[in-house]
């Protein structure tokens, strides 16, 4: 393969990766955004949800999400990634057996995920909701994918890396590393398993993760991508590599500090937060230097705004991206994000990323390689332009609407009143009256996906008037032997062509950040003064845990009360790092469509949450949350308590030995009484081996298992 | 391309070229300026001299506790609750009915939509768990509740007029006989 400068070679790019991909892409598009589209019909009409468990909300939403993220985003990034690396690279991929190994492995990931989520399988981790086998599939596929990208880079004709090939790098390195971190989980069977990381410390490190899901899976993968499809659709010059160089390393180093943005008001120390405020303030010029980079790239060829839808979405997607990073940051100043946390500006928040950035950068890839890769022309150019403008709708009103929502709502929890009385004292209202943009908020989506399936038209037809293939080979040259000036060999021209430096030196960037933060935490726990330490769950409740989880309650509730007056006045007294000290996994939610639970035990009778659980409607008129009927009817997995607790007392909670050997019987003791309990309250007879006990045992000991350490706070009665 | 002023750099990558623009200066003061305030909130914090959150969250407390008491004994000293003064309030049908609403919407989960009784006791029978089923004895008990057996406080989620209506409509209720009455519970008192 050897070659000077002025002899070419003609190889062949593996183009039928890249289109295997495409068709992932376009396939797990659709599955992602019309599970969207039923998650937001529920919230507006709960039951929506046909009163299926599969398709009850609180497992829905982890499978959008992980859809959206992992197969539609995923799929597109591989596309991308394959074919433009080898086009920069001008080389063949490394080996086309582990390509197929990448592309059909990640798809039985997909397929996993789709079967496991809706049947509850879930560690409650946003994002990271899958079981540890899959976890463990995804490290092996991801290894492949890094293996056949950095064998292709030493195989490369071409010295130094383009700036797309930077950011490549860094998402893969990157995401193996948070991946693997926050995967670290002990299996108590073949799909249930306990994080090693309690309380407080799981918080951090899912965060740190979740924030860097973002940052990594989202942001660097497709800032890649436009760097290369952006220019080459444009047939311009990139507006300065002065900018690429300086907004790379700044957004690398910077963005992993940030993830504690999410905890703001939390038990997390206040140094950390202190933290994760000022790192995402900081990244804000970093993020923007991609908008310029991709914008300023288009001076001279804004004529072709008008012409070529391609650029048209370009253009909306990278505005986009500016407008979620400026919000990003703004999110994260503490008063904002007293203002913002837990309520749907989040969502709206996310979804001008989503919808906006990845979805629009997806598509103008997509609508540029789908012709080129088939060899013929877009089937028809106007309705890639309809395309454009319902989806641009779209993205609008879904954004708007749920600003305007989370705002809305927020001012209404923070309300109080010159009595020192809640404004707003009752949940439901605060719901109520977000409702109407609920439905404007799935009216977008509509919009969003019927552009999408305008597209999916558009792409068929297209794909199906293409010619038959032949090879085509191209002609490549290597500058690998020629002589390089002293001054490509210096500074970061130089680095460029060093692979493994640069390799590390991305290592190091997002290492720094990660340790500073993650380690201290690691040891916070140790520090809970033994007078307010925690009782551990009883066996019942532990099942009524795994429960709650199972059916994804926190995707709608939280359970962590911030030390703001009006969370004081509604909830109690703020949450400590004592009181989720044996959480594994923590359970604080980053969401409040109802309210915060963690100090909901014994706010009510057990009857009323066994009404509440098979129809809040019953107890609470216009409630949106989704019944849950078939928790009378599935029978308590006592059994694996044992080995439950056999688990968490090796991970380190404080259960002795005869507990754990009679966990399961103490859990039936404990699940007649309760049952009886309920029976004398007026509840149909023995409940005893049904789920609804233990978890209304479960909430019932919420808030109830620690001394608090600060003395709960009197709420101002005035009398 | 030829009119470009801007340099290229002599870089090129499957037809892709870079220009050596500088970075843009309002792009780079921007970038200092939050690192300065970043820096600046850093030492603030990190010196001590900024309040805790807890810290924060008293002080507010203690203001709104401030005014809350104020505003209070103002409207104590104004129109202070007696038997009598709850009475009249039977005769005011508005009073009465914005009650019943009040008890549709809030209390009929565990009163039941007739006052038979439900999670709750019956409220129109003779029997009684606290006090003697007088006027200000509702009162009380509706105000502050009984958070251990499940019965919430209703006084910081309901404004005193709202209290006293619901209030006027349990007693306006007196007498009537539900069809499936809970077992009484409690004292029996008679209708005062
Ligand atoms: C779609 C979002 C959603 C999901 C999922 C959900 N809830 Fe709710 N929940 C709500 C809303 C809204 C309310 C407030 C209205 C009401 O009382 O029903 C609420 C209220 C509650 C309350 C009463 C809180 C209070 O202080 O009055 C409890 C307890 C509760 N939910 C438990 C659960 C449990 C347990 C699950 C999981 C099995 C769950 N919820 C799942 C939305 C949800
Ligand atoms: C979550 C269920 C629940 C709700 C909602 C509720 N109550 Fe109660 N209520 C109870 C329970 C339980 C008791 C009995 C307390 C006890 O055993 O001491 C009770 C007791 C009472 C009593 C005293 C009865 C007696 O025999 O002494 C009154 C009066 C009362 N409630 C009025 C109200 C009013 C008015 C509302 C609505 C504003 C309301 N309740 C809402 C559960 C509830």
């Amino acid at each position: 393969m050897k070659s000077n400068s002025l002899s070419y070679v003609e190889i062949e790019y593996d183009d039928q990766i890249v289109k295997m991909f495409i068709i992932a892409t376009m396939v797990f598009a659709g599955v992602a955004f019309f599970a969207g589209l039923l998650a937001a019909v529920q919230l507006a009409y709960w039951p929506a949800n046909m009163n299926l468990e599969w398709l009850s909300f609180g497992r829905l939403r982890p499978l959008h999400t992980n859809a959206a993220i992992f197969a539609f985003a995923g799929n597109a990034i591989f596309a991308g990634i394959y074919h433009s690396s080898q086009r920069l690279l001008k080389t063949r991929m490394f080996s086309d057996r582990l390509s197929r190994i990448h592309f059909w492995g990640w798809q039985l990931i997909i397929l996993a995920a789709a079967i496991t989520l809706p049947l509850g399988y879930s560690q409650s981790k946003e994002y990271a909701e899958l079981e540890w086998p899959i976890d463990i599939a995804i490290t092996v596929v991801w290894v492949i994918f890094a293996v056949n990208f950095f064998g292709t880079l030493a195989r490369r004709r071409e010295r130094h890396m383009y700036v797309a090939l930077w950011f490549y790098i860094a998402t893969i390195v990157t995401v193996a590393i948070l991946h693997v971190v926050n995967s670290i989980e002990i299996p108590v069977s073949w799909l249930k398993s306990y994080p090693v990381y309690a309380g407080i410390q799981d918080a951090l490190v899912q965060w740190w993760y979740g924030h860097n899901a973002v940052a990594f899976f989202l942001t660097t993968p497709f800032l890649g991508l436009m760097y290369y499809y952006l220019p080459k659709a444009a047939n311009r010059p990139v507006y300065s590599y002065r900018l690429s160089i300086i907004h790379f390393w700044a957004l690398v180093f910077i963005y992993i500090w940030a993830g504690p943005h999410h905890l703001l008001y939390t038990s997390l120390p206040d140094w950390a937060q202190t933290l994760g405020m000022i790192f995402s303030i900081m990244l804000w010029a970093p993020s923007w230097g991609g908008m310029i980079n991709g914008l300023l790239t288009l001076r001279g060829s804004w004529h072709l705004l008008r012409t070529d839808p391609v650029i048209k979405f370009f253009v909306a997607a990278v505005t986009f991206y500016g407008m979620a990073t400026f919000e990003g940051p703004l999110l994260s100043i503490k008063s904002v994000s007293a203002l913002g946390h837990y309520t749907d500006w989040i969502i709206g928040h996310v979804h001008g990323g989503a919808l906006g950035w990845n979805g629009f950068l997806t598509f103008a890839m997509l609508y540029y390689l789908v012709p080129r890769l088939w060899g013929t022309e877009l089937h028809s150019k106007k309705l890639a332009t309809f395309h454009f403008w319902v989806g641009f709708l779209g993205v609008l009103g879904y954004y708007l609407s749920m600003v305007v929502a989370g705002i809305t709502q927020g001012l209404m929890w923070l309300a109080i009143d010159g009595q020192g009385r809640l404004v707003y004292p009752d949940f439901i209202e605060t719901v109520v009256r977000i409702i109407p943009l609920y439905w404007v908020r799935a009216f977008s989506g509509g919009l969003f996906i019927l552009g999408f399936l305008t597209m999916l038209y558009n792409l068929i037809l297209t794909i199906r008037r293409a010619p038959k293939q032949q090879s085509r080979l191209v002609k490549v040259t290597s500058n690998m032997d020629t002589l390089l000036s002293s001054e490509e060999q210096k500074g970061h021209r130089g680095l460029e062509g060093l692979v493994p430096t640069f390799t590390v030196l991305t290592v190091l960037a997002v290492l720094a950040g990660s340790i500073i933060e993650i380690y201290p935490t690691l040891f916070l726990n140790n520090y809970v003064p033994k007078s307010s330490q925690l009782q551990p769950h009883t066996a019942l409740e532990l099942a009524g845990r795994d429960i709650y989880i199972r059916e994804g309650c926190y995707v709608c509730h939280s359970q962590q009360i911030r030390p703001l007056p009006a969370e004081v006045l509604r909830y109690g007294a703020p949450s400590t790092i004592a009181e989720s000290m044996y959480d594994r996994p923590f359970q604080w939610g980053s969401k409040r469509t109802g309210p915060d639970l963690a100090r909901i035990g014994k706010k009510y009778p057990d009857l009323w949450h066994l009404r509440h659980m098979l129809d809040p409607r019953e107890v609470t008129p216009n409630s949106i949350m989704p019944a849950y009927p078939w928790l009378l009817r599935k029978k308590t997995d006592f059994l694996s308590l044992r080995k439950k607790f056999s688990v968490l007392q090796n991970l380190g909670v404080p259960y002795s030995t005869e507990e754990v050997a009679n966990a399961d019987l103490q859990a039936v003791k404990d699940a007649k009484h309760l049952a009886k309990q309920l029976m004398d309250q007026g509840a149909p007879a023995d409940l005893t081996e049904y789920e609804i006990v233990p978890l209304i045992a479960y909430l019932q000991s919420l808030g109830q298992k620690s001394k608090l350490e600060i003395p709960p706070l009197e709420s101002p009665k005035g009398d | 391309m030829s009119d470009e002023k801007e340099s290229l750099t002599d870089h090129e990558y499957d037809g892709i070229r870079e220009f050596d623009n500088p970075l843009p200066t309002w792009w780079l003061w921007t970038f200092l300026i939050t690192i300065g305030f970043s820096f600046i909130y850093f030492l603030h914090f990190f010196s001590g001299s900024a309040p805790t959150q807890i810290e924060e969250l008293n002080t507010s407390l203690s203001t709104i506790k401030k005014q809350a008491k104020a505003t209070n004994t103002k409207e104590k000293i104004n129109s202070p609750d007696t038997e009598e003064s709850m009475a009249q309030l039977l005769g005011q049908t508005t009073v009465v009915d914005l009650g019943r609403e009040i008890f549709k919407a809030r209390c009929v989960s565990c009163h039941g939509p007739e006052l038979q009784g439900l999670i709750g006791p019956n409220l129109v029978d003779e029997y009684w768990l606290h006090g003697q089923g007088r006027w200000l004895d509702i009162l009380t008990i509706v105000k502050a509740g009984v958070l251990e057996k499940g019965m919430p406080p209703w006084e910081a989620m309901l404004q005193a007029d709202e209290i006293r209506a619901v209030v006027a409509f349990i007693v306006s209720q007196k007498g009537t006989h539900p069809k499936n009455p809970k077992a009484p519970q409690g004292e029996k008192i008679g209708n005062p």
